[in-house]
């Protein structure tokens, strides 16, 4: 009972844009696990690296910019490079809705296991 | 001597097909990684990776350019360079039926080389205004052909391959065109050393 309505209570809490796909999930993870602002390879390689997913880049900055759009994440632009070919950065950083929408999506998965757990272990 | 630039016509591929807010950044993240790893695999090794990144990320960067809406304009200026295209295509048909080979057998070979400089021309003019637009522009000419070719408008007995090459050559010519150009008029894409 107390579960339903810690439930019924986080989803009060979202708004209809704050429910993360699971691209989205990852990829806010990794960002808000490289400090300062991160660009798109960076994130990239920190996914392969710790789930094993060889994720494209346009994905990357597909996930990006719909989380750009939805106020999670902010990005600017970096100084060109040459190992870039001359090319600037597009470097990305958490804000704090994106912030917010990671620990909502935590509390929900923690209590979503909670009440199922059992289930799927004894299986 | 070790081959560190990525491969040019992969870079313009992308540079002509990958919308405008993710271009720049996505090509020098995948020309960064390319060096990284040219430097500690091999070229070969760097170069099917960056074939592999640059294949799959063409439709997700294509599809959310999509759904925000960049779309239309895009589609609008396909339709421009499609509509300029089929008037060039129309006056070279007419100056060849009329002067250079009124012959059926002549016109059978020379329509394809007719067709697919439209279509490379068409490629590169709606690759120069909006790069979103080309694949809008392969798409009207594939869907055009189709549509030609089960109306049936050719009346010159032809064998299958040829009206598939139409479908096939054609759109890729829109894609391809600007790519090879731009691969052969700079080398802007290949890092600095």
């Amino acid at each position: 009972m107390t579960c339903r309505v810690y439930l019924f209570y986080i989803a009060k809490q979202m708004k209809s844009g704050e429910l993360l796909g699971s691209l989205e999930h990852i990829i806010l993870l990794a960002l808000a696990g490289l400090d300062g602002g991160a660009h798109g390879m960076i994130v990239r390689r920190e996914i392969e690296e710790r789930t094993g997913r060889n994720i494209s880049i346009g994905a990357v900055y597909a996930t990006l910019e719909r989380l750009e759009a939805k106020g999670y994440v902010s990005s600017f632009t970096g100084e060109p490079t040459p190992e870039r070919g001359g090319r600037a950065k597009r470097l990305f950083r958490v804000e704090a809705a994106g912030t917010r929408a990671l620990q909502v999506s935590e509390k929900t998965i923690r209590s979503m296991m909670a009440g199922s757990k059992s289930r799927w272990e004894s299986i | 001597m070790r081959r560190t630039s990525p491969p040019a016509f992969a870079c313009w591929f992308l540079y002509s097909v990958v919308p405008v807010p993710y271009r720049e950044a996505l090509l020098g993240d995948l020309i960064e990684e390319y060096t990284l790893r040219a430097e500690s695999a091999s070229p070969l090794t760097a170069s099917r990776w960056f074939w592999s990144q640059a294949c799959r990320s063409v439709p997700s960067v294509v599809w959310s350019s999509l759904r925000s809406g960049d779309w239309l304009i895009s589609m609008s200026i396909a339709l421009g360079v499609y509509i300029a295209m089929g008037m060039l295509k129309f006056a070279a048909d007419l100056t060849i039926s009329k002067f250079l080979a009124p012959e059926q057998a002549t016109y059978v070979v020379l329509a394809p080389v007719v067709f697919l400089t439209t279509s490379a021309i068409g490629g590169c003019v709606a690759s120069r205004i909006r790069c979103g637009a080309t694949i809008f522009l392969a798409l009207i000419v594939m869907i055009t052909v189709a549509v030609l070719i089960d109306l049936k408008i050719c009346t010159i007995p032809v064998p299958w391959w040829y009206q598939f090459g139409f479908l096939t050559l054609g759109p890729l010519s829109v894609l391809m065109a600007p790519a090879i150009v731009g691969a052969f008029v700079a080398g802007d894409a290949q890092p600095a050393k």
